[in-house]
């Protein structure tokens, strides 16, 4: 069963449409929600969690419909939205009680649970305190806190590194890493940061317009690329592409003389040079490397755009 | 477990069934209300009246007190003048409770965005309101029906002749007159301070939705020369509506008299423009148009 599930799911809000066809199934268990502002990120969040009504179209949370099961789903997922969400005049400890005890537990073992998630995130000495004393990454934590208190199996963190200083944004992304070690919870992550996704995720889906630009299990797009090779060259850079083809690799040549290869096991880097010179090309700078999540983020934002000038692949 | 391990475990206990979010909701929102000492001043003065109400039961009932206290002075009568004279009196300090204790239950949610948060559980927008209606309905009993009943209890034990039996629909009027109050004052209270997010703004504009209105039907009775105007003025809507409830002697002029199926049409036009407020105001997301 996938975690995600969409099928020609379509959003209109205020006589817009913000999501179009949406189809594609998410298995990933950290799953990373990229695409630049104004992509629909926060407006599929809102919808898995049955906040707006789909046009058109099934979107399923952990096998169940956002339409029709609302409430199990909101049930076996925790979210932290991404802007100020809290009651400022209760303390720590109260407000993740709270939200626990809505999520359904009992009192005595929310109040448990919240004083467990609070130490877990990092809030523990400050649990008393009042939320609208804290500090932006304070408030950052004590969202991801209530998010986790009642056990999830799904937590939907929507750009949990917002505001946050360097710090803090590590913390927060050691905490994902450590959630998603346990194993007990899946993890949706909207981010438009792509680092962010880059470190937590191992599957990625990428949103431009409202619509679908990739969906990518980054892993696999990484063991693919174990040779890729990025250069930076001066000289017939177009002379030397067609040689290296011709021996069998995949190339790309990007403004600048950059060009990225990935090499066929048989050729060796001593092979680069050996083109390059027979080309009058000169090798500036070589670095091995595997495929980043940007190159498949701005793969997907060119496809999608049109913008197949940079990039040819 | 300890909280010394810092670790993460997913939860594995019993939960609690849905239909009882909205009561997790209600008990929040009544320790916030009654969690600030204007609230309990406020509970206090409202009782006030309710002893001085008592002491005239019991002179009322006691003629050797009577003629200790009061010489020479005409005999108390407790019948239904007396007791919508207490529902009345007690009503409006309900509008003073609710006036305050309503904003403080919605606006500290929408001031600090808590919305989203909250309506991520598995709760209901509906559930939500109704968590909140319950508390709100909860502290304006303290101050209306169930002091009320109380007199009339005190009254029944206290009376010398048999009385209970006689005045059973009078008790049966005061609850609902109450309810009806009440149902009211928490849809007003809730659907303004779903609209204004600024507390003392909201408590201000719970009074001005009860009282403007009543300016501007007196105005339009005035120069319209009618007595529909009357139906804007909530204050004599209600007033009618009791004395019709409880039995007792009509107070205005039999011309000015509104039709009760009249009264009750305006009470329920103002709860659904509450509720279109609310449903409106209370959403996880507000969308953009355009």
């Amino acid at each position: 069963m996938g975690v995600i599930q969409l099928d020609r799911l379509e959003v209109r809000l205020g006589g817009r449409t913000v999501l179009a066809g949406l189809t594609g199934e998410l298995r990933g268990h950290a799953i990373g929600l990229l695409g630049p502002n104004g992509a629909g990120k926060s407006t599929l969040i809102n919808t898995l969690l049955g906040f707006h009504e789909p046009a058109s179209g099934v979107a399923r949370v952990l096998g169940l419909d956002a339409r029709l099961d609302r409430m199990r789903i909101r049930q076996n997922v925790g979210y932290m939205p991404e802007n100020d969400s809290f009651i400022g005049n209760m303390n720590g400890v109260r407000f993740v009680r709270y939200m626990a005890e809505l999520a359904g537990l009992p009192s005595a073992e929310a109040l448990e649970r919240a004083h467990e998630a609070l130490f877990y995130v990092g809030l523990g000495e400050v649990r008393y305190r009042k939320i609208n004393t804290y500090s932006l990454g304070m408030k950052q934590l004590i969202k991801l806190a209530q998010g986790l208190a009642h056990g999830p199996k799904l937590l939907i963190l929507d750009e949990p590194t917002n505001g946050l200083d360097p710090n803090a944004r590590q913390r927060m992304i050691q905490l994902i890493k450590d959630i998603r070690k346990q194993g007990g919870t899946k993890l949706l992550i909207s981010s438009h940061l792509l680092r962010d996704i880059d470190e937590t995720c191992d599957e990625v889906l990428i949103l431009n317009k409202g619509r679908i630009a990739a969906i990518s299990n980054i892993e696999e797009e990484r063991r693919s690329h174990l040779n890729f090779i990025e250069l930076e060259m001066e000289g017939s850079t177009e002379g030397f592409t067609q040689k290296m083809r011709s021996l069998g690799c995949e190339c790309a040549s990007f403004a600048g003389g950059r060009i990225k290869l990935v090499m066929p096991d048989a050729l060796a880097p001593r092979d680069l040079y050996i083109a390059a010179a027979e080309q009058g090309a000169q090798i500036r700078r070589i670095q091995l490397r595997r495929d980043s999540l940007e190159d498949i983020f701005l793969r997907a934002m060119d496809y999608e755009g049109g913008r197949v000038d940079h990039v040819r692949v | 477990m300890s909280v010394f391990d810092h670790d993460y475990r997913p939860y594995e206990g019993r939960l609690t069934p849905l239909g009882s979010r909205p009561l997790v909701l209600a008990r929040y929102a009544l320790n916030e209300a009654w969690s600030s000492k204007i609230t309990i001043g406020l509970f206090v003065l409202a009782l006030l009246p309710s002893l001085v109400e008592l002491v005239i039961i019991y002179l009322a009932d006691n003629p050797i007190a009577r003629a200790l206290v009061m010489r020479g002075s005409p005999a108390l009568t407790i019948n239904e003048s007396f007791f919508l004279h207490v529902l009345e009196t007690q009503c409006w300090f309900a509008l003073v409770l609710a006036s305050w204790i309503a904003p403080r239950l919605v606006a500290f949610d929408l001031s600090d965005n808590a919305l989203p948060i909250l309506l991520s559980h598995p709760i209901s927008r509906f559930g939500y309101l109704s968590g909140k209606f319950i508390a709100l309905a909860v502290s304006l009993s303290y101050v209306t029906w169930i002091p009320c009943l109380m007199l009339f209890v005190y009254q029944c034990y206290a009376s010398p002749e048999p009385w209970a039996m006689g005045h059973l629909s009078l008790a049966a009027g005061i609850f609902a007159g109450a309810a009806v109050w009440i149902v009211l004052l928490s849809m007003v209270g809730l659907a303004v301070s779903s609209w204004v997010k600024w507390r003392v703004i909201a408590t201000g504009a719970i009074f001005a939705v009860v009282f403007v209105p009543a300016g501007v039907g007196g105005i339009a009775s005035a120069i319209l020369r009618t007595r529909w105007g009357l139906l804007l003025n909530l204050p004599v809507v209600m007033t009618e509506l009791w004395q019709r409830m409880l039995g007792a002697p009509a107070l205005m002029n039999s011309r000015l008299e509104l039709p009760t199926l009249a009264m009750v049409s305006v009470l329920i036009i103002a709860c659904l423009l509450c509720v279109a407020v609310l449903n409106a105001r209370i959403r996880a997301r507000e969308v953009v148009r355009g």
